[in-house]
This record gives C-alpha cells, sequence and structure tokens, in this order.
C-alpha cells in the first residue's frame, strides 16, 4: 500500500479531479463554477477537471446548504470518493448554512455532515475567489484571510451584537489535511 | 372592468355558492366560495372559460378564524386576468375536494398544500410526500402558525417514499440524485423496456429550504427580496421583482417610471445570460461541448457588465420595495449598447449555425414531444408552452414594470419537440436585445425610489406574475401584522414544466432522457424552495435497509 499511497500522495498537487455537488444550492454557485471551467477563467490550466462520477474525483466541491433530504445521499456520495480526498465547501450557504440557518428543512452547512477542508465563501463567490480557493489547495497561493470564530446571530429579529472575535488562530489551510498534500512537489 | 364582468359572471352562474366576489383592480379578481363546489367551480373556469391553472396554496388562518384557506390561482390570458378561488375549510378536520381529476396540473400544488398545512386533498390520484424529506414525521405541518420556522425533528434513517412500480415488463433505470448533466440533486426513475422509455416517476424536492416559512415568520417586507432572490441563482431577480410588486400592489405603492424602466432592463439582461447559460448546458447535454465552451464566453462580457449595473454578477441586491436600490448611470448606456451589439452578432451566427448542424438535429428534432393539449393539462409555461405552440407571455398578458410601454413579441414555435424548445429561446435572446435597446433609448429621468411612510395594512392581498427566462413566475401575498406578510405564495416555472417530464420522455431512447429533462431549462432550486408540510400520504411503506437493499437489488436494470 506504501506504493500506491506515496504515487497518490505526489500526483495529488499536481492534477485535481473535482466532482460538483448541489446540497440544496440556489444554482448561483453552481454556475460560478462551470464559468470557472469556461475559456475565460479557464481552471483546466491547473490541471483541474471536473468529472461525472464521484469514483473518479480527488475534490468534492459542495455548493448550497445541506437539506434534510440531501442528507443520505450525500453521505453515500462522500464515501464514494476515493482516499485522499479534499471537501471544498464553495458559497456562504456551503459554509456555514447561509441565509437558510435556521430552517426547518436545512441542517448546516457543509461541515456539519463532512469534514471540509476548505471554504470559499461569497454569495456566490466570484469566480476569481474559487480559482484562488483551489490555487491556495493545490498549494499553487498563500492563504489571504486568517481564521476568526464569531458567533452566528441566534435570533434574527433581535440585533444580538456578534461576539468578539475568540482571536484569529494561526492561519492553517484545513485542520485535517496531511502536510504532505499541501506542499506542491 | 374584465374582473367585474368575470365576478358578475361567475355570481349568475353558481349563485350563493359564490360567497364574495372583489374586482378591486381591474386585472385581478378574487373569489369566496363554498369547499363543496370548489370542483364544479374549477371545472367551469379551466373547461369552459379556458383558463389555465396556476397554482394552490394553502394558508393557516385558525388564530384568526379558526379555518384554513385553500386558494386556487387562475389566469385567463385573453381578459388579462388573474383569479383567485378561496375556499375556507375547517379548522380541526381540514379537507377539501381534490381537483387534480380535473387538472392534472394541479396534481403536485395539492400534494404539497399537504405536505405544509395539512388539507388533505380528497380523491387525489396519487397521494404520496411530494416536498418534505422523507424523514419528516407525519404529523408536523411547517407552514401552520404554531410550528416553529427552526423546528427540526430528529431524523430517523431507512425510511424511503413510497415508489411508482413500473409498467410490467419494464426495468427501471435510476437517474439521480446525484446525476453529471444535472446541475442539482434531483431523482428521476426511468422505466425502460429495452431502450424505449415507457414511463418515469420523479422525487425531487431535495433542494427545499423552507423559503416561504422564513418569509411569513421571521423577515420583514424589505429583508424578504434578499432571500426571494436567493430562491434561484440564475433568475433571482424575477423573483424579488415579481415579490415587489406584489407588496406594492397590496399596499398601493406607485412606483417611479424610472425604476420600472430599471426594473425591465436588469430583467432582460437576466433573459439574455439566462438563455445563454442553457444552450450551452444543453450542448453539454448531448455530448457537444463546443457550444458550451463558445456560450459561455460569449455571455461573460454579459456577467462583468450585470456587475456594474447591480453590483454582483447575479443581478442581486438591486429590488427593494417600492423600488430599485441603484441607478444605471448615464455613463452606463453605452457600455450596455456595446456589450448587447457584440452579443447579438456572434448570437445570429448561432442561430443560422445550429438549425443547419446535422448533429444536433439528429439529437433534437423529434425527442421530447410534448403535444399542445398535453402542455396544457399539465400547465407547462414559458419557452416550454412556447414551443408547444401555446401563446402565453407575461410580459404581453399581463404587463408588468414597463413592459406595457416597449414592444414585445412572442416567440412561438408548434412542433412542440426539443428543437422547438431551443428555437424560441434562440429568438427570445434577440428580442431581449431590443427590449433593452427600447427601453434604454426611452427611460425618463426621476427618482428611483417610491416615498413610503404609511405601514403597510394587514390583510390585503396581491397577486403578481413575472416572466422569467424559464417562464412565469407567480407570487401571491397576503399582508399581515408585525411588518410581514402573513402569507407568501411562490410558484417557480419548473414547478409547472417539471411536471410534463413523464410526457416528455415517454417513447423517446434512454439516451434522449437527459436532454428531454434539460429542454425545459430545470431549476430545481426554485421548484423545492418553499415550505411545504406533510400530511399523511395514505400508504407510507416503511422499507429497513435490508429491505431496500434488495428492492434496489431487484429493480436494477438488466446487466
Amino acid at each position: 500500500m506504501g506504493f500506491f499511497k506515496n504515487l497518490c500522495n505526489k500526483a495529488f498537487p499536481k492534477s485535481l479531479w473535482v466532482y460538483h455537488t448541489n446540497t440544496g444550492a440556489c444554482n448561483g454557485c453552481d454556475i460560478e463554477v462551470i464559468d470557472v471551467l469556461t475559456p475565460y477563467y479557464d481552471v483546466e490550466r491547473f490541471g483541474v477537471k471536473l468529472v461525472g462520477s464521484p469514483r473518479h474525483a480527488d475534490v468534492l466541491l459542495v455548493c448550497g446548504p445541506v437539506t434534510r433530504q440531501v442528507v443520505p445521499a450525500l453521505k453515500r456520495l462522500y464515501e464514494a470518493v476515493p482516499d485522499p480526498k479534499l471537501v471544498i465547501a464553495i458559497g456562504s450557504c456551503a459554509s456555514g448554512g447561509g441565509i437558510w440557518f435556521d430552517s426547518y428543512n436545512i441542517v448546516g452547512g457543509a461541515d456539519t455532515i463532512l469534514p471540509v477542508d476548505y471554504y470559499i465563501p461569497g454569495c456566490p463567490p466570484r469566480p476569481e475567489a474559487i480559482l484562488h480557493g483551489i490555487a491556495v489547495a493545490l498549494g499553487l497561493a498563500e492563504k489571504q484571510v486568517a481564521r476568526e470564530h464569531i458567533k452566528q446571530l441566534v435570533d434574527r429579529n433581535e440585533s444580538i451584537p456578534i461576539e468578539d472575535e475568540v482571536g484569529a488562530d494561526e492561519v492553517v489551510p484545513g485542520d485535517d489535511v496531511p502536510e504532505e498534500l499541501l506542499t506542491p512537489k | 372592468m374584465a374582473a367585474q364582468q368575470f365576478g358578475d359572471s361567475l355570481k349568475e352562474k353558481f349563485g350563493d355558492r359564490v360567497l364574495a366576489v372583489d374586482a378591486a383592480e381591474p386585472d385581478q379578481l378574487r373569489v369566496e366560495i363554498v369547499p363543496e363546489s370548489l370542483v364544479e367551480v374549477a371545472d367551469y373556469l379551466y373547461n369552459d372559460q379556458g383558463c389555465r391553472f396556476v397554482i394552490n396554496g394553502g394558508t393557516d388562518r385558525r388564530e384568526r378564524n379558526g379555518k384554513f384557506l385553500i386558494t386556487h390561482f387562475f389566469a385567463q390570458d385573453e381578459e388579462k386576468l388573474y383569479i383567485a378561488v378561496h375556499a375556507e375549510v375547517d379548522g380541526d378536520d381540514p379537507r377539501i375536494d381534490s381537483i387534480t381529476p380535473t387538472i392534472p396540473g394541479a396534481n403536485w400544488s395539492e400534494r404539497e398544500a399537504r405536505d405544509m398545512v395539512g388539507v388533505v386533498p380528497e380523491g387525489h390520484p396519487d397521494p404520496r410526500r411530494l416536498v418534505l424529506a422523507d424523514d419528516w414525521p407525519e404529523d408536523l405541518y411547517p407552514l401552520r402558525t404554531d410550528v416553529e420556522h427552526g423546528v427540526k425533528p430528529p431524523s430517523c434513517a431507512g425510511v424511503a417514499m413510497p415508489l411508482v412500480e413500473p409498467p410490467e415488463g419494464a426495468s427501471v433505470v435510476p437517474i439521480g440524485p446525484y446525476f453529471p448533466v444535472l446541475e442539482e440533486p434531483e431523482y428521476f426513475r426511468i422505466f425502460v423496456e429495452g431502450e424505449t422509455v415507457v414511463g418515469a416517476d420523479y422525487r425531487g424536492f431535495y433542494n427545499h429550504r423552507g423559503v416561504e416559512k422564513l418569509g411569513c415568520s421571521v423577515l420583514t417586507y424589505n429583508q424578504i427580496p434578499f432571500i426571494a432572490e436567493r430562491i434561484c441563482g440564475i433568475c433571482g431577480f424575477v423573483h424579488s421583482t415579481s415579490y415587489c410588486q406584489a407588496v406594492e400592489q397590496a399596499a398601493g405603492i406607485e412606483v417611479p417610471d424610472r425604476a420600472e424602466y430599471i426594473r425591465t432592463i436588469v430583467l432582460e439582461l437576466e433573459r439574455v445570460h439566462s438563455h445563454m447559460l442553457w444552450l450551452g448546458i444543453a450542448g453539454h447535454i448531448i455530448g457537444f461541448d463546443t457550444v458550451l465552451m463558445q456560450t459561455w464566453r460569449m455571455r461573460e462580457p454579459l456577467m462583468w457588465l450585470c456587475e456594474r449595473i447591480t453590483g454582483n454578477r447575479k443581478t442581486y441586491g438591486m429590488n427593494l420595495v417600492g423600488g430599485v436600490r441603484r441607478d444605471i448611470e448615464p455613463e452606463v448606456y453605452g457600455d450596455i449598447t456595446d456589450v448587447l451589439a457584440k452579443i447579438e452578432k456572434e448570437w445570429r451566427a448561432l442561430c443560422d449555425a445550429i438549425p443547419g448542424d446535422p448533429t444536433l438535429m439528429a439529437r433534437l428534432k423529434g425527442t421530447g414531444e410534448l403535444p399542445e393539449e398535453k402542455a396544457r393539462e399539465l400547465a407547462a409555461v414559458g419557452p416550454t408552452a412556447r414551443g408547444s405552440g401555446i401563446a402565453i407571455d407575461v410580459r404581453v398578458d399581463h404587463p408588468y414594470a414597463a413592459y406595457d410601454r416597449v414592444e414585445v413579441k412572442k416567440c412561438v414555435y408548434d412542433s412542440c419537440d426539443n428543437v422547438a424548445r431551443v428555437l424560441v429561446r434562440l429568438d427570445e435572446t434577440l428580442e431581449a436585445i431590443n427590449i433593452i435597446r427600447q427601453a434604454l433609448a426611452e427611460i425618463p429621468d426621476g427618482p428611483i425610489m417610491a416615498e413610503i411612510d404609511e405601514e403597510i395594512p394587514p390583510g390585503r392581498q396581491a397577486m403578481s406574475a413575472v416572466e422569467a427566462p424559464r417562464g412565469e413566475v407567480f407570487h401571491w401575498l397576503l399582508t399581515g401584522e408585525e411588518n410581514r406578510p402573513e402569507r407568501w405564495r411562490v410558484r417557480a416555472p419548473t414547478y409547472a414544466n417539471l411536471q410534463s417530464v413523464p410526457t416528455m420522455v415517454t417513447g423517446d431512447t434512454l439516451a434522449d432522457v437527459p436532454i428531454d429533462i434539460g429542454s425545459f431549462d430545470p431549476c430545481f432550486s426554485c421548484t423545492d424552495r418553499m415550505e411545504v408540510t406533510d400530511v399523511k400520504s395514505g400508504i407510507i411503506r416503511v422499507y429497513t435497509q435490508d429491505e431496500m437493499l434488495a428492492l434496489r437489488e431487484s429493480k436494477q436494470p438488466a446487466r
């Protein structure tokens, strides 16, 4: 197994095959993801390719808040992606539930169901932001914002002040990713 | 006064079974009837008066009068009229006769009303759950006022909706919930005999986010446009426009002329980019990626333009109740015409190329047939209806914003197949460019927001429709207290069009199914938007995981 693992680790930063999934999104992020593949942004120049089956993928792109109905399908989808794998949450909804966070049919952001490695927030994120996020995942670019913990407003009607951030952590692009995957070879 | 006349004729026909007629607006008629005569009234409107069924909606009014309000909406396009038929049903044992046997297009909305407020449609031919998740409890109806918007009942594994059995001898090909050519999760079960499709079943609403519940329970009038835009990321502006128009109408707010023109321009920009996007996806679905790359290349400058005008590539954040938030500065006019001129030139080349392309024609011609009669029965709208020879277009039939001041041509084809739907969209894109030019030439100066100093009074109603790229978007609003609507009902075009899938795919080969589904530009996020509660769906079978697996094995197509 060691041989294959090394091979995977070596190949991983060079060419990411992505499978794109919508877990309840409004389509805004989805069409920006497709936009990134088309001539003006052309993400294929970084070796990124959109594939038609999760079994061919290295990366799962998740758009949208996770709805109740989609949970079992999403879990199966995640299991179908072979290891090692990355999960990238695209858009505000996938990053934390977005404006739907407390709706009855929403479970939350993608990280309530899957371990998410990278977040690309925005509503929707611009194609450039998606490109940047992928470049960070590939180790081609540096992360530009520090992590912040903020508490989400609980009641929409009362303007509870957002709690002070609990200190900006060290800049760590994804806690669960083995360090060797993040270093460009 | 078409509304008044129509109301009088109903009163004459049904006598005291019509409890009240309200024709305050010339283009909107509200009728209250006794629930027992609903089927009769629906039959009269649909079959004798040639009305089109739009949607229905349930409202929980038990706090006010102990009853549920069920409203069926119809459109009479020749008379430029929208009709709301209200019926109040008992709050303790809510039941109403199903109109689906009379109007097949009412199938989903009646199931939705049962899911969401718990009003049982009696005699419904397919009383399964529609909107709520499979593991949602049977007796919890999210749209009822005594249910919190954030209620999250515990989930349980291994529950599945009862599925339709395939016809004798047919195999099942499952498509979805995740399928490469469908951007969004939806589950189709296609029944095939050999290569030929003989039927289909559908389980959708994976994208159901509870928009209507949020609108009626936590947001305020001016916060809703923000969430309405996010019903759909492609045609968000149509939803916020439709919602704002409904509030403006209910509250009697006069929108300034300039704001109406700006809305018209942005709506048409959205149509252009949406149709370009769709053509690319359609090309991708049939394996012709050059079409995808070319149309999206052509589309990109338009997205930059939208960002310049609205501040967001998705035309978000423009609409507010009473007008628009941002003006289109005169120095941008030139950029708009330049971008459109370039798009028009390239699009015309595409319009010449597509009908002569043998590969495309071989895939599109004669597939996905939706005969005119069926399209009307299933209440299809937009390019799907216009591709089947039904000349309906909200911009002409029920003009809103500045559409009564520009010339709009309906683009209609009658070959009823995928080619027709492609051609309709090709023409409409050029037509949209034409409309933007007219609007830019005539746009008046002036304010872009109405002054609103009074509170919006409760208990007022309004119906508002907008022609989205995919068809008619319909919003109904009942104003309430605490600065928010009591009920906000949304019907997106895909909701109507999606019900045509079984008709379209039947008789085609399996390979044509993705393009058939793609041909009406499905937007599942719109369709699944709202909240519905579930009601007891007759028989819900609960499968254990083993049974599900066994079922799955047995239903796999022969290898």
